[in-house]
């Protein structure tokens, strides 16, 4: 069939217009943003170009705090959701009986909104008086645990990223059982008639076959942490505490503040800037880290 | 392993059944670790989700006195009053409208998008493919100081049909990403019989092509559907009056309240409203969303 222009044109209009105003021009207005001193919604603005990327990256510790955060979420976060999502799917694909009912089970929470799941984590979990967990642990007689305070200053931050590991545990699950289905049980048939063992045959034939849903997976994950903003937001109802605070956070409470305004919007934009930089440099950096001789089969 | 078992001639069918129990057995025994720890994992979830949903029926006192025990008496009251009170049929009310209105429109817009930029052969297709589909890496948080700026001088600002412009905007490139990936996959004999059957180009997609894209359409509606209902940080910078908060911005300021008011059951009621109707509809369609999930990052 010969495509007419005119319905080309028609057909990508609508969706183009909204993408272009609303979506594409806010993003590149933001570059040009993040060159001024700019305080509140006023038409007073003070172009310091590089100013305030100098500012954030070297005279900004609460920045250099909120960054560190977003590095724990992508590296300890990083490490705890694959080993646990790959040792799940692992479990999921032993010949079990249930796999889809536990598979829909671990994914579970990903259909909660996050504003619940906080919810759910900072006052029916670790919550110290009337919480799940501390009441568990006195029940079954291990006193000293369930003194432990999860919100205090010191914990408050681990204990967040047990919760959001446990929510993109089941994200991943699904991601990695579905590389893992795609192998031919054959492979395995062969590799137990050899003699390898379980390890050998995960380091040997899961891995290498599925390496490109593992890079795939490891971009998203990344991605993700470093645009979070939700869950510590909102996580022990309060949202002040710098603990938690990351890139997304520190952004918002720059441009929109929390309780008191703070409107510095030229440099919150500045930190939306480098958020995106961090996306494009990671994205890059994870598949040519990851990057191997495509197995085909 | 039946045909032998079946084999008359076969002498020790006997001992070989009982070695197949054997293995059989000695295979469920390997398993053991495996349905331990799967169970260990759902029933958490399970646990947290229904404490939650029976701490909602208890009063605030048994909250903190019977903290693993049902409630005494059931408190449908705490549901009534986050009704009324607590503001939540006008906050369900907003989220219902807010959600539909904006996977309609969105829906609308995109998949003839999709479908010109999967089906047809033309100059810079790539680059608008690619161009459409690279918002999925922006952050929202980069937007959201400028788009505030475009919205309010439109006067767009603290109001639900502005917020659903953005919640369309926003959500294209992903809905573009999953719609071209079902049209690719229709084969095209249906295209030229529909011509050949005198349909024009509209009529072609409208009539022929757009139907046997519906399982993408479903796909692609309800994870934004879910993503619009659960989300609440463009809600709370562009919605600034009480009038248009979702059920997410509602129970985002109940949470935060809870310093002043200590309501407990309110709370959990609160998540309760938000949570069921999500869990619901994955109940029904856990498989199909599933399989959507995969699409795109496994081949």
């Amino acid at each position: 069939m010969k495509p007419r222009a005119s319905m080309i044109i028609l057909f990508l209009m609508p969706a183009g217009l909204f993408y272009l105003a609303l979506f594409l021009l806010p993003a590149a207005w933001a570059f040009y943003y993040s060159a001024f001193d700019w305080s509140g919604f006023s038409d007073e603005m003070t172009f310091v170009g590089l100013g305030n990327f100098v500012k954030l990256l070297t005279t900004d510790p609460i920045f250099w705090s909120s960054f560190g955060n977003t590095l724990k979420i992508i590296f300890v976060g990083g490490f705890f959701t694959f080993t646990l999502a790959f040792l799940l799917a692992m479990l999921l694909n032993s010949g079990i009986k249930g796999k889809k009912v536990f598979r829909a089970l671990i994914f579970l929470p990903n259909v909660i909104a996050t504003i619940a799941l906080t919810t759910m984590w900072s006052f029916a979990i670790f919550s110290p008086r009337s919480g799940v967990l501390p009441n568990f642990l006195k029940l079954i007689g291990w006193t000293s645990a369930s003194k432990f305070l999860w919100m205090s200053a010191d914990h408050v931050f681990w204990s967040m990223l047990i919760a959001i590991v446990w929510i993109n545990v089941g994200y991943f699950v699904v991601l990695i059982l579905a590389g893992m289905d795609r192998i031919p049980i054959e492979f395995y048939e062969a590799a137990q008639l050899d003699g390898a063992s379980m390890i050998q045959q995960f380091f040997r034939i899961t891995l290498p076959l599925m390496w490109d849903v593992l890079t795939v997976s490891v971009v998203l994950w990344s991605i993700s942490a470093i645009k979070v903003f939700e869950f510590p937001f909102a996580y022990m109802g309060a949202g002040e505490d710098p603990n938690l605070y990351t890139i997304g956070v520190y952004l918002y409470i720059m441009g929109f503040g929390k309780r008191q305004p703070i409107y510095q919007l030229g440099y919150a934009t500045a930190i939306g800037v480098l958020m995106l930089l961090l996306i494009i440099v990671v994205s890059i950096f994870v598949r040519r880290l990851m990057q191997r001789e495509s197995l085909q089969y | 392993m039946a045909a032998i078992s079946t084999n008359p001639n076969l002498p020790d069918q006997a001992s070989f059944s009982t070695r197949a129990r054997k293995a059989r057995i000695k295979k469920l025994l390997t398993q053991i670790p495996a349905y331990l720890i799967l169970s260990l994992w759902s029933f958490f979830t399970i646990f947290v989700i229904g404490w939650v949903i029976i701490s909602s029926f208890k009063t605030n006192a048994e909250i903190f006195r019977t903290v693993f025990d049902l409630p005494k008496v059931w408190q449908f009251s705490n549901y009534i009053n986050a009704w009324s009170q607590g503001n939540f049929a006008l906050y369900l009310r907003n989220s219902v409208f807010l959600t539909s209105a904006s996977v309609a429109g969105l829906l609308l817009i995109s998949a003839p998008a999709a479908y010109v930029l999967s089906r047809f052969k033309f100059i810079g297709r790539n680059f608008l493919t690619i161009t459409f589909i690279a918002g999925m890496g922006i952050p929202y948080s980069l937007v959201l100081i400028p788009l505030y700026v475009i919205m309010s001088r439109l006067g767009l600002i603290n109001n639900l049909p502005g917020l659903i412009l953005i919640y369309i905007s926003l959500s294209i490139p992903f809905t573009v990403y999953i719609l071209t990936g079902f049209f690719v996959t229709l084969p095209k004999e249906l295209e030229d019989a529909a011509v050949i059957d005198g349909c024009n180009e509209f009529q072609t997609f409208w009539h022929v092509m757009l139907p046997l894209a519906s399982p993408g359409l479903l796909t692609a509606g309800i994870f934004n559907a879910i993503g619009m209902w659960n989300e609440y940080q463009l809600v709370l910078v562009f919605m600034g009056n009480e009038e248009g908060r979702t059920l997410a911005l509602g129970l985002y300021s109940l949470q935060n309240a809870m310093q002043y008011t200590g309501d407990w059951v309110g709370l959990f009621a609160g998540v309760c409203i938000i949570m069921v109707p999500t869990i619901v509809l994955y109940v029904i369609l856990s498989e199909k969303m599933i399989a959507g999930i995969t699409m795109g990052a496994v081949k």
